[in-house]
């Protein structure tokens, strides 16, 4: 082991059209660190991870690694249909002549699990696997190349929390081998519980670097923000009525089966349905939204409001029309309460898109631009203020702050209390935990497509033990 | 890029323009004397302007049907089968019906409509039923057109005294009005403008046109706002198809006054090329009919004075939908890294 930093940028500039990525950042990795790399959505922290893994070329500034570097991807890049081993040594099999040494593959990954402390089924179709060990599967891919520096972007994302120890379990052992490990996230408490280093970056450039264990969860959230996390809306009281009632629902496959469900929310409440992605949330969604045929019962008690505003998962896919504008895109799902005869009421659309653009902060030149141009947050803005404009009598929300910056997270988070304020009956997926343990006034987990536990806010208001019980349900565990 | 697709139509124009000069010099002709001659020959005098918006007429409709489907999402290329269909509603009613005057007149092109609508609808149907992908059904639909047509006008509708597979005569009474006196250039070419004019206001005023560019742009999102997918996707292509019809019924009524499985030499094709130089937006795609009208009717004689053959055009045509395709193909690259 010498002095040599592993990995050091120096004045990295990247430019794509219309915004710098990254700007005149310094940033150095030494063997044996784990330094956390924070930041807001968009404030360049992907783009500085490609840069250093040489995906791709800065405009300006230099990056020299003393060794080779590792990234292991938010979003796995696995072939689902190919055993672990094939996975793990993609384009660099052993070869005898022609064929691939199937034994001597399988030998090599046993090796690499072995050395690392991986427990791994090196002949498991990858597919079968549980997204924990799916993301052992992507490690391994990387160590197999033996590294010295190792660069994750948001790998617990969709992890649970027992998986989330055990994957750390094992970053924490390879830092102490020697490896210089950079990870790429937002989820502060684990920067807190096992970086060393934290580096934060916004709007490109690098505003603060400090020892992990000087600082604190809030003073992180202030340098990301640049400023105060702004405080949620404040809670009122009303009378509940019930507003959904699902019944035994059963509908979907595998990960996507629901088998049994029954719930009910009332209005001036948020009932927040806790679990790891892939255990029948998006399901339970369609069904209540009416995208999908079930067995089982969804009754909404609408009185004289509109049914439901939905929040859908995927804000590109499902919720907007990427190359519209802001107008047109705040019309879309509610045509029929826009029409006028054969003809749609663009004015009122525009004015309606105009408060939207005043309730919620959104950041756009003016109400024609493309949604596309707009960032993330803004985008999920007008998603959000779309959904709850007409004052629907249930909101469905699914993972609404996902992928937008704290300041963005906290205003919607605002706003849904205030529509539960104001009698909206709030379903809210999501998959943080510590976002409902915000908001929710219900917390009930789902795990397999089932309802494992149920717990109210008067119970978990933040005391640990509620918060260790429903991690243990999500993960399947009693 | 986004100048690019602003300016689509003139960047298009620009490239045949191009790509002319340079059939043109592998010709041994000087760019020049080629243009020249397929002006003139497109817009010398009134006979040849007749020409010229005659070709633009024809092309016109299926282009404007094409467009609609294309903005629903749908690719639809059988908007020559589909005018076909409806040149032989017209021409086989026209031939046996006997109603007075005007009223026939529009009878017919509402038959036009009701036979290129049927032959999109099948397309639509089938898609919307068992997810059959509409590039093949309408390509192959353009066969079954032409063999359906082929073998009514070769038998059962053949006039008394056609000699080749064409209907009789329509009366002079179903014949469209001549707007140039001594051209062929009938009163179909208004109906065109009207009908873009319409698709112009559906596209941007009404929910159908709403609805029916959400379901194109963006499917999953479309469907999430409870728009019915499969309903939209029969509705357009049956439209898009009624619209293509109505051009082979005003092709018969206007010009031809008779069915004849000749009557169109693949204007169903050449308008996917007008309708996306046109950008698929209506006012544009009229420009750009005008365009392909000039080269249409100029091109014969371009290869009569200036020795450039005239199935150069065809090729030009097939280069510019590529390029389109591929400047578009382009687009969403430069805009994936930039999302990057």
């Amino acid at each position: 082991m010498n002095d040599r930093p592993a990995l050091e940028l120096r004045g990295i500039r990247k430019a794509f059209p219309g915004i710098v990525a990254v700007d005149g950042v310094d940033l150095t990795l030494q063997p044996g660190e784990i330094h956390a790399l924070v930041g807001e959505n968009g404030a360049g922290k992907s783009t500085l991870a490609a840069i250093a893994f040489g995906e791709l070329q800065p405009d300006e500034g230099s990056v020299a690694a003393n060794g080779t570097v590792g990234l292991v991807h938010q979003h796995f890049e696995l072939v689902g249909r190919l055993r672990v081993w094939e996975n793990v040594l993609l384009g660099r099999e052993p070869r005898r002549g022609w064929r691939i040494d199937a034994e001597a593959a399988r030998a090599r990954v046993l090796d690499v699990a072995q050395r690392n402390g991986l427990e791994i089924d090196p002949d498991a179709i990858v597919e079968t696997l549980p997204v924990g060990v799916q993301q052992r599967v992507e490690l391994l891919r990387e160590l197999d190349r033996e590294p010295s520096v190792l660069l994750l972007d948001e790998p617990t994302a969709a992890l649970a929390p027992s998986e989330i120890e055990a994957f750390f379990a094992t970053i924490v052992r390879l830092a102490q081998r020697g490896t210089a490990i950079m990870i790429v996230t937002h989820k502060l408490q684990e920067v807190i519980a096992y970086s060393s280093t934290v580096t934060v970056m916004r709007h490109g450039k690098i505003t603060a670097t400090m020892p992990t264990a000087r600082t604190s969860i809030d003073a992180i959230a202030q340098a990301m923000v640049g400023g105060e996390v702004p405080a949620l809306a404040a809670r009122e009281e009303r009378p509940r009525t019930p507003v959904l009632r699902v019944r035994d629902l059963r509908c979907g496959q595998d990960e996507r089966r629901i088998d049994g469900i029954s719930l009910y929310v009332a209005s001036g409440e948020i009932v927040g349905i806790a679990g790891v992605e892939g255990n029948g949330q998006s399901t339970l969604a369609d069904c209540i939204s009416g995208m999908t045929n079930f067995d089982g019962s969804v009754e909404i008690e609408h009185g004289d409001r509109p049914k439901m505003g939905v929040i859908p998962q995927d804000r590109h896919r499902e919720g907007l029309v990427m190359g519209w504008s802001i107008v047109d895109n705040v019309i879309l799902g509610r045509q029929e309460a826009l029409r006028r005869g054969a003809l749609l009421d663009r004015d009122r659309a525009r004015v309606e898109a105009a408060l939207i653009e005043e309730r919620f902060d959104v950041r756009a030149a003016n109400l024609d631009v493309a949604v596309r141009t707009l960032s993330g947050g803004n985008q999920q803005k007008i998603v959000v203020g779309r959904a709850l404009i007409d004052q629907p009598a249930l909101i469905l929300a699914y993972n609404p702050t996902r992928g937008i910056d704290v300041g963005a997270a906290a205003l919607v988070q605002s706003r849904l209390i205030e529509a539960r304020n104001g009698g909206a009956a709030v379903l809210l997926i999501s998959f943080e935990l510590d976002e409902l343990l915000t908001v929710a006034d219900r917390i009930v987990v789902m795990y397999r497509g089932r309802i494992v536990g149920a717990f109210d806010r008067t119970h978990f208001d933040r005391t640990h033990f509620d918060r260790t019980a429903i991690g243990r349900l999500m993960a399947g565990s009693q | 890029m986004n100048a690019l697709n602003r300016f689509g139509p003139l960047f298009a124009a620009l490239l045949v323009i191009v790509l002319m000069s340079l059939a043109m010099v592998v010709a041994r002709t000087s760019p020049i004397e080629g243009f020249t001659a397929l002006l003139t020959g497109a817009l010398g005098g009134p006979n040849q302007l007749g020409e010229t918006l005659v070709a633009t007429s024809a092309l016109l409709f299926p282009a404007l049907g094409i467009c609609l489907a294309f903005r629903a999402g749908l690719f639809n290329i059988g908007a020559e089968g589909q005018l076909l269909i409806g040149a032989l509603f017209a021409g086989a009613a026209g031939a046996q019906l006997s109603i007075p005057g005007p009223l026939g007149i529009v009878v017919l092109l509402v038959l036009g409509a009701i036979g290129g609508g049927i032959w999109g609808g099948i397309a639509g149907w089938m898609k919307a039923r068992f997810d059959a992908n509409e590039i093949i059904s309408t390509l192959m639909l353009n066969f079954v057109a032409a063999a359906v047509a082929l073998a009514l006008v070769s038998g059962p509708l053949k006039g008394p005294l056609a000699t080749g597979a064409e209907t009789a005569w329509l009366a002079p009474a179903y014949w469209l009005p001549i707007l140039i006196p001594h051209t062929r250039l009938s009163a179909g070419l208004l109906l065109a403008l009207v009908i873009a004019a319409i698709l112009q206001w559906v596209f941007r005023a009404t929910v159908f046109g709403y609805e029916l560019t959400a379901g194109g742009e963006a499917p999953e999102a479309a469907r999430r706002s409870g728009i019915n997918i499969s309903r939209l996707t029969w509705i357009a292509l049956t439209l898009s198809g009624a619209i293509a019809g109505i051009g082979g019924a005003t092709i018969v009524t206007g010009e031809l006054h008779r069915f004849n499985t000749q009557l169109s030499p693949g204007y169903g094709f050449t308008a996917i090329a007008v309708a996306l130089v046109g950008d698929l937006q209506p006012l544009w795609i009229c420009v750009a009919a005008f365009g392909f009208g000039i080269l249409e009717s100029g091109g014969l004689a371009m290869q009569a004075s200036a020795q450039v053959p005239k199935d150069t055009i065809h090729i030009i045509e097939g280069l510019i939908i590529l390029v389109l395709a591929a400047r578009r193909y382009v687009a969403t690259r430069v805009e994936k890294v930039q999302a990057a």
